[in-house]
């Protein structure tokens, strides 16, 4: 079966290294507009987004993000907003906000790809680091970073898995495999 | 004779953010970063130092030290320790040669 969307994901890689070359602020738009359709829990929309393509921001955000390998010319910041969670009824250690969060970062990272953007998650950042430099609102938790920017010709090596995985191996029927 | 600094604060403090950031980020991640952190950092003031530094130095920054994978991590452990290992002696090497003849 031959689908754009299967297609898309099949070839959707993590970019670890990109060129200088700035990003169109409506590229990064278009993005957004994309998010915003990821679905989440009970329509609830508790993600908030902070883009930037501030080169002094963005340098900042690469600083106190050790997980950052790129050195992206753009980044949506994928935050939850805490005091809207705990309205809605959610205790903080709950983890439904963040499963909203996985959504859109998969969203986020498939519309790059659409745009002709490479992509990189980024978990491994200083939360307290983030908020401060990003100056955001109260109660707004950095969950994820997306570094968007063009690919460089040159990427390195992923991390390699200790082995090849189909689905199959991560998957169990019920009832009994036939 | 002073010798000439091969950091200047900006490669300074995006250095020393890296660990304070990485020393927290490493509380909540897989134990198997860690060594990744660090050599990360290691990769990131070879980048920084090389062009400064003696011709030496800047020859062992750019051996074993430098075919280290950027995302390695402890996987393939025997593999994994032989690649480090052969970084650590190239650099004792070098320090030997640098500072073994001091009295």
């Amino acid at each position: 079966m031959t689908d754009p969307v299967l297609d898309a994901i099949r070839r959707r890689r993590v970019t670890r290294a990109m060129t200088d070359e700035p990003v169109e602020r409506a590229y990064v738009e278009t993005i957004l507009d994309a998010a915003r359709w990821a679905p989440t829990a009970g329509n609830r929309h508790l993600q908030r987004y902070v883009a930037t393509t501030h080169p002094g921001t963005l340098r900042v955000l690469r600083m106190v993000s050790p997980g950052m390998i790129p050195r992206p010319p753009a980044a949506i910041v994928i935050c939850v907003d805490r005091g809207l969670s705990e309205r809605y009824g959610f205790r903080p250690e709950a983890p439904g906000p963040w499963i909203d969060v996985g959504t859109a970062t998969a969203t986020i990272l498939l519309a790059a790809q659409a745009v002709g953007l490479g992509a990189a998650p980024v978990s491994s950042f200083s939360h307290a680091a983030v908020a401060e430099a990003l100056a955001l609102p109260e109660g707004w938790d950095p969950v994820l970073i997306v570094c968007l920017g063009h690919p460089a010709p040159e990427q390195p090596r992923p991390i390699s898995p200790n082995r090849r995985l189909t689905w199959r191996d991560l998957t169990q029927w019920v009832p009994g495999d036939v | 004779m002073t010798a000439p600094w091969v950091l200047d604060e900006d490669d300074a403090l995006e250095l020393l953010a890296y660990l304070v950031t990485a020393a927290r980020t490493q509380v909540d991640e897989a134990a198997e970063y860690g060594p990744m952190r660090l050599l990360t950092a290691a990769h990131r003031l070879a980048e920084a130092m090389g062009p400064r530094s003696s011709a030496a130095t800047a020859e062992a920054l750019a051996g074993p030290l430098a075919d280290m994978p950027l995302l390695a991590v402890p996987r393939e452990r025997t593999e994994y320790v032989e690649q480090l290992d052969a970084t650590c002696r190239s650099l004792a090497a070098h320090l030997s040669a640098r500072y073994g003849a001091e009295t």
